[in-house]
């Protein structure tokens, strides 16, 4: 199996960037689990060299399985983790009040992270399969159902971060899958209109604002929220069915924004009344951290400080203040980059950044050499879940993206994500080498 | 339409959808890298300085303050040390660096044996705060127990001392008002003086030359530069910077004079102010009463502080530099300057006084003198202080002139001495009357006014250099307290103050001997007489001042002296005497004794020695 054919064929630039990015968050987390008073080293590091030999195997094992059988079992998968994540929510031991990981004595696993992975596969089948048929609007229904289950189960864990990851995933998935963008925008809008509003009045209300805006009372008053939502709805029913007789192509400029307008409208009353307020206090310190400053907000301040104390060249590997000397909360898991900013600096963190770029970059020219349609998608969705990682953490730890407990893959200490990625890049190393056998 | 044809149709659809994707990811990285140029490049300097102070946590080693001494100051050799510090320490632990409760517990009973503290008491202290921060156990100890902590570090591991030097007010209240004392800095303070270094547990001087002279008393703290982890835990010692004594200060002030003048005042609400005509020296400044700056200074000063601002006796108040009052029959030198001037009389002119002064108008208003005193000159209506000759003074002068006199003599003007809080006096005008009791001036008024009643009031300050212009033939000093100021070890002197002319009365020779001729009267047979048994000849007058509150029953009247030494040909030797008390009713009964007791001790301190040898060499 591993003969010389093998080693020929494969991505030695994806597989040797993701060798140097484990390496060197390895040594990192070496330096971030060092204790200079007692100059002894919380050993964490050796933990992960383990993770990476384990991950390792996970990656080549990946490599070797055909990954078109992963798509023929993909519901199989996707059923299997949906199961064991069930179970994880429901029994698992909770850890800093989140119930995301199964502990098998000296390793835990989060079920979550590879439940990117299943859903990617899934959506990846779907859409080779629907390939002709995505343009459709109902077509996006599987798609969402089966995004949104593992979702609903995530956030009860509850586990924001994970959860939040899965949409943008299944947004880039669908888009670069063919599905039709005007749906897309849509659901989009659809979401926007019907968080704007209560988040608005919640904040207001949060923050002691007494505004006189007319337009803000009016959502105050449900009934004629609820009035306006319907009449759209009215609307759009009428011009549907006038359009499904005549077939008048001007009409659709009207029956789609007002379903979009008269959904978003519905939802909003939904969460308004629905929802309590300490959970729509929780959606705002998602989306703006600076609102409970003794919690995140800390962290992000004393991240920055780490990062922008850095300067060009670094304070040295084992010389970073912030980091040594525990300002830097965090510093193993989710905020690794700032112990890299810290002790290497620009430099270090460019270097960082170059890395992640490159497997970007093959994984993009994978998925779009490939000629076999799951195999495009699968990869595509492989470097949607590398991608956003590293932007809502990379974002949240240089302070612009909201404050949502992310590693920053392979880089961050944790067996369960390094494991997931590492199966990813397996699986893209697989499509490419059975590109040729074509 | 083919199969392939579809097939290629939607590749070319893909292909575009995924450029959009690789924008979109491109610059992405390109934010991410933008911001980490920003936070890394653009704001580094600021990230590293808030880097570096989250990790040092610096302990001060105060600097001791500068010590304050009398006039006689000479190193080594002579001189009165008016404020010094006494060394003191703090004993503090790291209460983390036990091993165990037991050995903490341990270790403070076996403290309390030598230190005053309850060890369960400090114990439930320690375990309320952060065990790796330092832990004050007791603060001002001896050096003794520093000794015994020190010789026996087995029987008291990990305690720790520092120093912290109190300062120490070797005269309590003989010079509340002058030296002042010191004090935290309040919000406002620390606000206002961050810039100039000035640190949040700092003190500062609060009053008097403690406040005024803080920048030379104050030295430089040294650090011991720390630096720490987020719990506080020191991870690195070492000396940053030793302390920077303060510079010692050198007062003109002379001990003994003070002290006789302190004594002199007795019970009395009131003050003496000792000048130097020919340099601005202040010799002496009493106010009374006074407080102790030990006591203010103390641990538990608070209520101490509140009782004194609450007090109505104002205790606090510099009354020589702070307080107006009216300045009564001493303004009447000034009636008679702006006569003699303005040649509106001359010295051997006589008024007869009958006791009392009728202005005539609509209504005829009678204004009284205290005695009918017969026909008098100017020296004898000074010397004997009659108020009817100043009426009739005041009259043909008119109250302009009088009002630009003392407007010259600088009685609306502060004195620009060197402690804080000078208030300035009042000379009315017409315009002033006017404009706040909508009535014209009246000839009333003009009288009142030569008497230095009415709406005048002055500060005792004001009206002691005044007479220093006089008795310097016009020349007026700014008065001052600081004479010198001392490196810490007194080697080197810093700055010397030098006499600084505040402004020069053109005044005639003719006049200014017949203002001294008269106060020489007041000494030999008027209202000053207690004084005629020096050798030193002294000049004087009294003044007795009306208040419109009757505050005490009979005594609504406050008393003033106001005098100099020798008579004669202007010297450098002069002192001008000032004493004001509070309702003291009659300013030849109460202000002359104490101005007596101060000339005393100022002869027997040798002040005027040249003039007792001429009045030796010329017997």
């Amino acid at each position: 199996m591993f003969n010389k054919d093998f080693f020929n064929k494969m991505d030695v630039v994806l597989i040797g960037a993701v060798f140097l990015a484990v390496i060197f968050g390895i040594l990192m987390i070496y330096s971030a689990g060092f204790d200079p008073a007692v100059a002894v080293n919380k050993g964490l590091y050796k933990k992960q060299i383990i993770w990476f030999m384990i991950g390792i195997i996970f990656m080549f094992a990946m490599s070797i399985v055909n990954y078109r059988a992963l798509g023929d079992y993909a519901l199989y998968i996707y059923g299997f983790f949906i199961f064991i994540l069930l179970i994880t929510t429901a029994f698992g031991r909770p850890i800093r009040g989140t119930s995301a990981w199964l502990s098998f004595g000296f390793i835990s696993i989060q079920p979550s992270e590879f439940m990117k992975l299943s859903v990617v596969i899934v959506l990846a089948k779907y859409l080779e399969l629907r390939e002709r048929d995505i343009k459709n609007f109902r077509e996006l229904l599987v798609p969402s159902l089966v995004t949104f289950i593992p979702v609903l189960i995530i956030l009860k864990q509850p586990d924001f971060g994970t959860a939040a990851i899965f949409i943008p995933v299944l947004f880039t998935m669908l888009f670069l899958g063919g599905a039709d963008v005007s749906h897309l925008i849509s659901i989009i809008l659809i979401a926007v209109i019907a968080l704007v509003f209560p988040m608005l009045l919640t904040y207001w209300e949060w923050a002691g604002y007494k505004g006189g805006n007319f337009i803000v009372q009016m959502f105050v008053h449900v009934d004629v929220l609820f009035t306006v939502a319907g009449v759209l709805l009215l609307i759009a029913i009428a011009s549907f069915i006038t359009h499904y007789f005549l077939n008048k192509s001007f009409l659709r400029k009207i029956y789609i924004p007002a379903t979009v307008v008269s959904l978003g409208l519905f939802l909003s009353v939904v969460i308004q009344n629905w929802f309590k307020v300490y959970q729509k206090k929780r959606i705002l310190v998602f989306l703006n951290p600076d609102l409970d400053p003794h919690g995140s907000g800390y962290n992000i301040i004393q991240s920055k400080v780490a990062i922008g104390s850095g300067g060009f060249f670094g304070k040295g590997f084992l010389q970073g203040t912030q980091t040594q000397l525990g300002f830097l909360p965090e510093k193993t898991s989710d905020f690794v980059f700032a112990v890299v900013a810290e002790e290497l600096g620009f430099i270090g963190a460019i270097f960082l950044l170059l890395i992640l770029g490159v497997i970007i970059y093959r994984g993009i020219q994978i998925a779009m050499e490939t000629r076999d349609k799951f195999g495009a998608m699968l990869a595509i969705g492989i470097i949607s879940i590398l991608f956003y990682h590293i932007l809502i953490n990379i974002g949240m730890v240089i302070g612009i993206m909201p404050v949502t407990g992310l590693p920053l893959s392979f880089f961050s200490y944790g067996g369960s994500n390094l494991f997931m990625i590492m199966m990813g890049i397996g699986i893209l190393n697989n499509i490419k080498m059975s590109r040729s056998s074509y | 339409m083919t199969q392939t044809s579809l097939k290629a149709r939607m590749l070319e659809a893909f292909r575009k959808r995924m450029l959009v994707f690789i924008i979109g990811v491109s610059s992405i990285f390109a934010i991410l890298a933008l911001q980490l140029f920003n936070l890394q490049l653009i704001h580094g300097k600021e990230y590293r300085l808030k880097a570096t102070m989250n990790m040092e946590n610096n302990i001060p080693i105060p600097a001791p303050r500068g010590e304050i001494y009398d006039r006689h100051f000479q190193k080594g050799v002579s001189g009165t040390v008016l404020v010094s510090n006494r060394p003191s320490f703090n004993i503090t632990t790291i209460p983390e660096t036990f091993k165990s409760d037991a050995e903490l517990m341990e270790v403070l009973t076996r403290l309390s044996t030598i230190v005053e503290i309850v060890p369960a008491d400090v114990f439930a202290e320690i375990k309320k705060s952060n065990p790796w921060e330092r832990f004050l156990l007791k603060d001002d100890v001896t050096f003794d127990v520093v000794e015994k902590v020190a010789s026996h570090k087995n029987a008291f591991p990990n305690i720790h001392w520092e120093d912290a030097p109190v300062r120490v007010y070797n005269y309590g209240d003989l010079f509340a008002h002058t030296i002042g004392y010191t004090g935290s800095l309040n919000k406002d303070e620390y606000n206002s003086l961050k810039s100039q270094g000035y640190k949040y547990y700092q003190s500062i001087g609060k009053a008097g030359v403690e406040k005024q002279y803080d920048s030379q008393l104050r030295g430089e703290d040294g650090f011991i530069r720390r630096t720490v982890d987020v719990n506080n835990r020191t991870e690195n010692e070492e000396v940053g910077q030793t302390p920077f004594g303060g510079n010692n200060i050198v007062l003109t002030i002379d001990y003994e004079i003070q002290q006789a003048a302190f004594t002199a005042l007795g019970e009395n609400y009131g003050t003496v102010i000792v000048l130097k005509p020919s340099t601005g020296e202040v010799i002496a400044m009493v106010s009374k009463p006074g407080y102790d700056p030990n006591a203010i200074i103390s641990k538990d000063n608070s209520i101490i502080i509140r009782d004194l601002n609450a007090d109505p006796k104002k205790p606090f108040l510099n009354r020589s530099i702070q307080s107006r009052y009216p300045p009564a029959s001493t303004f009447k030198i000034v009636t008679a300057i702006a006569a003699l001037e303005t040649e509106k009389t001359y010295a051997d002119k006589t008024y007869y006084c009958p006791g009392k002064y009728t202005l005539q108008g609509y209504v005829d208003h009678d204004f009284y003198c205290f005695k009918p005193h017969g026909t008098l000159d100017l020296y004898w209506a000074i010397g004997k202080s009659c108020s009817v000759y100043f009426y009739n003074l005041g009259m043909s002068v008119g109250p302009s002139m009088i009002m630009k006199y003392a407007g010259y003599l600088g009685l609306n003007e502060i004195t620009g001495i060197d402690i804080p809080g000078e208030i300035s006096g009042f000379v009315p005008s017409q315009r002033w009357k006017l404009k706040t009791f909508g009535q014209p001036w009246f000839d009333g008024d003009t009288i009142n006014m030569s008497i230095g009643q009415g709406f005048l009031a002055v500060t005792p300050i004001e009206i002691a250099n005044m007479l220093c212009g006089i008795v310097n033939n016009g020349i007026v000093y700014k008065p001052y307290l600081v004479k010198q100021i001392f490196s810490p070890d007194n080697r080197t002197v810093i700055s010397e103050t030098k006499k600084e002319k505040l402004r020069e009365i053109p005044l005639s020779p003719a006049t200014l001997n017949t203002i001294k001729q008269g106060m020489r009267y007041s000494v030999q047979g008027g209202t000053s007489q207690w004084l005629n048994h020096f050798k030193v000849p002294i000049c004087g007058k009294t003044g007795t001042a009306q208040t419109r509150s009757n505050r005490k029953e009979n005594v609504s009247q406050h008393a003033w002296f106001l005098g100099f030494a020798p008579f004669g040909e202007q010297t450098d030797d002069a002192i001008v005497v000032t004493v004001f008390i509070e309702y003291g009713q009659w300013g030849a009964v109460a202000a002359v004794p104490v101005a007596e007791k101060i000339f005393g001790k100022l002869i027997q301190q040798g002040y005027f020695k040249s003039q007792e040898k001429e009045i030796i060499l010329r017997k």
